[in-house]
């Protein structure tokens, strides 16, 4: 069962550490290139840049006092040159970073929609989907400028800051010292403050997550919502959701301004000290004017960077909290997969053997103990039996959705386990109780089945199942646009277009789950006899509380307590006058 | 404009605490320009002046005073400014708030109509990144307008007051760069449209692959749905870099106008001093403040790179913000009467997108008694009862409950009398109990239980191993159909309403549990007329009457025996569905 719902927040017990960061540089290694190109451009257009202030100076101190008018215009032009040279590098830069920023998060995307695909029903099963798709697209999209220019940034700035303390100490070092004796308090400030912020930030992405869950489920749940007049309370349940997001964020940037704040007085303190230490402790005798005066402007340079660099991290901790939930799905276990020397199934011919099958969701509660079948090749099975005996299991585990807990289960002679994953599906169809439409035309959602089939192929699947007649109904025909939630299609009709879709993938082995249970009874009828002729030469597993639809198969099992209980054809279960018997005629039918 | 009005709308509520943040903005940049003159006067008086020596030793308290005084300073002005973007975050924050709830009440407030043609990942696009675009707009982009303006124009008043001249010549920059920012805005806002439009395409790609994870995996679809999804991320991360070349293409005239402010600055400026118009002092204030000028106008690219992303957002969030649905619950019922249950059908043809649906329909329910609808798939059925609750109007004729048309009802206690347990059933990642409980959620647990066991769910229930507690996925994953739609038949239940609309609600359930069911729903000890839509003859043959649907008509109405008398549809069915088991109409009729 599920885990987590729309108002639990998800918890990450793994402590704040640079693992995150380790893990990022995968991506971004593959950027090495181009990210090298960028940093160069970007230090040589700093480098350019640099020399407007001293050609600026020199103006000021030789030109203008010596009334040059000509070599200020040429000074002038230089300058302008420098501008727009450093100006058309650092464009060059930002198209390079561009590419890359997009690059390593598109990367970051496919990878984590892999891995999605990959995971077992029990992690959809296990969350609100809301919650999955915040993480595949927003938190994403938050990442990219962290990890592209955010990098090359701190490494910038990084450099920028130990040039001009090397400048720094190359011109005094004593005042030097004092202008450095704010670096203790400022990282006596971060060391404060990052735990709380990282925490902080942790709760904005759990408060969001928790509350585009519900957002998401209320779309989709909407018409329970109206039917239950539940919109008061539901908007009650949104603004509380809404109220823990917006209390967190708020606390966050209670925290997160703290840091230009401190970072903006220490500068001050340290320019001040500056003046005091040069002017008052030391004199004149130690310390001339011109290095003090250089020092106090040190000191607001060499501080500059330290504000940028902490305004990076102040992105880095928001970033982690994203990047966090990205690689945690990303670690999600995948359970079901191809074991390591995986063999292609070859082409099915459809004898199916449960070989002392157990199984269970949650150790320990075992659905099925030591369950035997042996069902030959083109032979059509029917399940039957009580609501929650077992029978979607028995099905799944055929399909692989689940590993076996005991036992094996074999195709052909071949154990599914070792066979590969999409050898196996492809050759299955499998129909389930829930027929999911996707947004798109009618024969899209049909060729959903066979992605190669033609029209032609589609139409005829569809009229196999009865589903041609409705569908050229609409006014677009197959081309009618549908989607999930639509009332555009009736139920029945959903099931057709699925129970289509299966017949198009031509499976070998064929499996309906409660595929025909919206389906009237005489188009259910009309629909027999095509599939009759189509079931012809394969396997096929068929639950259904109908009669009319279990009653023409080859066999009947009977699953009830962890195993089958009775199995035969209708006749001889029928005969029997067991638990089958029991089931279909122990109905008062008088009105 | 549309916009500044629909955000001034919105702020209701924090408007004082937005304007004293803008008025703090304004004094915050303002003392950002008068800062460095503190520092400037300590350098003059005690470092590069010509009595430094004599005033270091003479005027030690001045210089005291003056670095207490920068400190005092500073921590006044970074204060404000950290008090004033706390404003600036509480009064977005407000608002998104704001207007977060008033979109998810719209949303929840749409009819089925709208739900037919929107698809979720669109409308959760604008809950998500429209929605934060508004915060940003607020929050940020705001700000730095204001703030760059101050700076600018205290600037401008500033050299204005120096020199005349020399700032006119400062000013011929700018419209070269308002061009420019003129241009890059009309040519950036159709991409920003556009990358919208493909975050929508990815969100909904995404958002239906985790719905259909399990399709995808039936099918062994993976690499198709890769695919799909790489397509779409191919798309939306191309979409983001055009927009940002584009803001490339007009970045570099932009940046260096902004700089060119400097050079404007050396080469007229400094002709003025040659000449004697200005005085080397003059030159120097002018240089002190010159980023006043570029630092502004730098900013208006990234300003209107924002405002055209605003823009497009918000043109997706009005669509909803003033969607107007045709059937409105305006949640006004102040007394909630219990209906009789009395049902009535006049007349009643309905269309959906011009294709008839249902045609001539009438037919009346008595308080208390029970109607089957059978008929083929697509047959209308299931558009039939929705028009009870009012899920869509009639397009011709009228329903009528207790004598009055529907369309007259309060909504609210409408569908308050009604109780539905929908075909395709959703529930909610809530526990079971939560579920079963929707439409009362103050129901204590042993009613909740009495529900349960009428839906012949408490057994399977008990069994799990949190039992009532345990939480279910959305849809109701992790159960069988039969489960869920024994979950849902007890959350119609609950709602203990004098109407009860069954559609097809024991279609996965086995035969035996159905029974029981159909005992407890003769038994409710509460009034109630029941409509259910079923399949199957054992479900409808206890009805006091049962309708048969065909393409939109009644074609059938009766008895189960009238029916099998009649040997029509019914009686096809019932055929079908009993062979093999011996049992004979005849024998039952």
């Amino acid at each position: 069962m599920a885990r987590n719902k729309f108002d639990i927040d998800e918890n990450l017990e793994s402590p704040f550490d640079i693992k995150h960061f380790r893990r990022a540089l995968v991506y971004i290694k593959k950027q090495k290139t181009p990210m090298i190109v960028a940093f160069v451009l970007s230090a040589l257009s700093a480098g350019i840049a640099l020399s407007a202030p001293l050609i600026m100076q020199h103006v000021v101190d030789v030109t203008i006092p010596a009334k040059e008018a000509w070599p200020l215009v040429g000074w002038s032009a230089l300058m302008l040159a420098t501008i727009v040279v450093s100006v058309i590098l650092a464009t060059i830069r930002s198209r390079i970073m561009t590419r890359v920023g997009q690059d390593i998060i598109f990367d970051i995307r496919t990878d984590l929609f892999k891995h999605l695909q990959e995971l077992p029903f029990q992690y959809y099963d296990d969350r609100p989907q809301g919650k999955i798709l915040i993480r595949v697209v927003n938190y994403v999209n938050s990442v990219s400028d962290v990890l592209s220019n955010g990098i090359i940034n701190f490494i910038l700035e990084i450099l920028n800051l130990l040039f001009i303390g090397a400048f720094m100490f190359a011109v005094d070092a004593k005042l030097s010292l004092v202008i450095l004796a704010g670096l203790p308090v400022f990282f006596a400030v971060m060391m404060l403050l990052k735990t709380r912020q990282r925490r902080a930030w942790q709760a904005v992405s759990n408060k969001s997550s928790n509350l585009n869950a519900y957002m998401q489920e209320s779309i989709s749940g909407i018409r329970v919502t109206q039917i239950f007049t539940r919109e008061e309370r539901n908007a009650g349940i949104f603004t509380r959701l809404a109220t823990n997001y917006r209390r967190e964020w708020m606390k966050t940037m209670y925290l997160n301004f703290l840091i230009p704040f401190s970072v903006d007085n220490l500068t001050t303190l340290v320019t001040t000290a500056i003046y005091f230490v040069g002017l008052l402790a030391m004199g004149p005798a130690e310390v001339t004017f011109g290095v003090i005066l250089a020092m106090s402007s040190y000191a607001a340079r060499f501080w500059q960077p330290i504000l940028n660099l902490s305004n990076l991290y102040n992105s880095f901790i928001n970033a982690v909290a994203y990047l966090e939930r990205i690689f945690e799905t990303l670690d999600e276990p995948v359970t079901v997969s191809d074991v390591p020397n995986a063999r292609e199934l070859p082409p099915i011919q459809g004898r199916i053997t449960f070989d002392d099958v157990t199984f269970a969701y949650d150790p320990g509660h075992n659905v099925l103990e030591h369950l035997n079948i042996d069902v030959k090749a083109g032979e059509s099975i029917a399940l039957v039996g009580p609501t929650g005996a077992g029978k979607t299991t028995v099905v799944n585990l055929i399909s692989r959705f689940y590993n076996v807990t005991g036992g094996r289960i074999l195709i052909d002679g071949h154990d599914i386990a070792e066979a590969k994953l999409k050898s196996l599906r492809s050759q299955m169809g499998i129909m389930l109780q829930d027929s999911f439409i996707f947004s798109g035309t009618i024969m899209d959602n049909i060729r959903y089945g066979r992605l190669d089939a033609t029209d032609e192929e589609v139409v005829a699947a569809a009229k196999i199942v009865c589903a041609d007649e409705f569908i050229r109904e609409f006014e677009n025909g197959y081309m009618t646009e549908v989607n999930e939630r639509g009332s555009k299609l009736s139920q029945g009709q959903r099931q057709l277009i699925s129970f289509a879709r299966t017949l198009l993938a031509n499976p070998r082995i064929l499996i309906l789950d409660e595929a025909t249970s919206s389906i009237d009874a005489r188009t259910e009828r009309l629909l027999q006899k095509g599939l009759n002729e189509l079931l012809k030469g394969r396997t096929s597993f068929i639950i259904a509380h109908r009669l009319s639809t279990v009653k023409n198969c080859d066999r009947i099992l009977y699953v009830a307590d962890k195993g089958i209980a009775e199995a035969g054809s209708h006749d001889e279960l029928m005969a029997r006058r067991g638990r089958y018997y029991h089931l279909y005629t122990a109905q008062k039918m008088e009105a | 404009m549309f916009q500044l009005k629909w955000l001034w709308h919105n702020l209701r509520g924090d408007r004082t605490r937005y304007i004293l943040a803008l008025c703090l903005s304004v004094v915050g940049s303002s003392l950002t320009i008068i800062n460095p003159y503190i520092g400037q006067r300590i350098v003059d008086t005690f470092i590069s002046g010509d009595d430094a020596l004599r005033n270091l030793t003479e005027e030690r308290s001045l210089l005291i005073g003056l670095c207490l005084g920068m400190i005092g300073f500073s921590l006044l002005r970074t204060g404000l400014a950290y008090f004033t973007t706390l404003l600036y975050e509480r009064a977005s924050q407000n608002m998104l708030y704001r207007v977060r709830i008033y979109l998810y009440n719209k949303i929840q407030g749409q009819d089925m109509h709208y739900y037919d043609h929107n698809r979720t990942g669109d409308l959760m696009t604008k809950m998500t990144g429209d929605l934060d675009m508004v915060r940003h707009t607020m929050a940020w982009i705001i700000k730095t307008i204001i703030e760059s303006l101050t700076v600018f124009a205290a600037a401008v008043v500033y050299f204005f007051y120096i020199d005349v001249a020399l700032t006119w010549w400062l000013l011929l920059l700018s419209p070269p760069i308002f061009i420019v920012a003129f241009l890059f805005a009309r040519r950036v806002r159709p991409m920003y449209t556009d990358l919208r439009e493909r975050l929508s395409q990815l969100n909904t790609t995404t958002q239906e692959n985790i719905a259909g994870n399990r399709v995808v995996k039936a099918f062994a679809r993976e690499e198709f749905e890769v695919q799909k999804f790489t397509e779409k991320n191919v798309n939306y991360s191309k979409a983001n870099k055009a927009a940002a070349m584009v803001w490339l293409d007009y970045f570099p005239y932009l940046e260096t106008f902004a700089q060119g402010f400097n050079v404007i600055l050396m080469l007229a400026g400094g002709l003025f001093v040659m000449n004697g118009r200005i005085t080397f002092g003059e030159f120097s204030a002018f240089s002190a403040l010159i980023w006043g000028l570029s630092n502004p106008m730098r900013n208006i690219g990234i300003i209107i790179n924002d405002i055209q992303r605003f823009f497009a957002s918000l043109t997706k969030i009005v669509e909803i913000y003033y969607a107007h649905p045709q059937i409105v619950n305006e949640h006004n019922a102040a007394v909630k009467r219990r209906y009789e249950g009395r049902i009535q059908f006049d007349n009643v043809s309905f269309k959906y997108d011009n294709a008839t649906v249902l045609e001539d329909i009438s037919f009346t329910v008595e308080p208390g008694e029970t109607i089957a609808i059978m008929g083929a798939t697509g047959s209308g059925k299931t558009t039939l009862i929705n028009l009870i609750p009012r899920f869509y109007d009639v397009t011709k004729g009228r329903v009528l409950v207790d004598g009055t048309d529907v369309r007259k009802l309060e909504l609210d206690e409408l569908r308050g009398n009604i109780g539905v347990a929908t075909q395709d059933v959703l529930l909610f990642s809530d526990t079971i109990d939560g579920n079963i409980a929707y439409g009362d959620p103050e129901m204590p647990e042993d009613e909740v239980e009495k529900f349960a066991r009428l839906a012949a769910a408490h057994d399977f229930i008990r069994k799990m191993p949190e039992g009532y507690n345990t939480i279910v996925g959305e849809r109701g994953v992790g159960l069988s159909g039969g489960q869920k739609q024994r979950i849902a038949l007890a959350r119609a239940m609950a709602v203990q309403p004098p109407i009860l609309i069954l559609d097809d609600t024991t279609s996965a359930v086995d035969l035996e549990t159905e029974e029981h069911i159909q005992k407890s729903l003769r038994e409710l000890d509460y009034s109630c007329t029941k409509i259910i839509i079923a399949q199957r003859v054992s479900t409808t043959a206890q009805a006091d009457r049962i309708l048969i649907l065909d393409n939109g008509r009644v074609i059938e109405e009766g008895t189960h025996q009238e029916l099998l008398a009649r040997r029509g549809y019914y009686y096809e069915v019932f055929m079908l569905q009993n062979e093999g088991i011996g049992r004979q109409a005849t024998a039952l009729g």
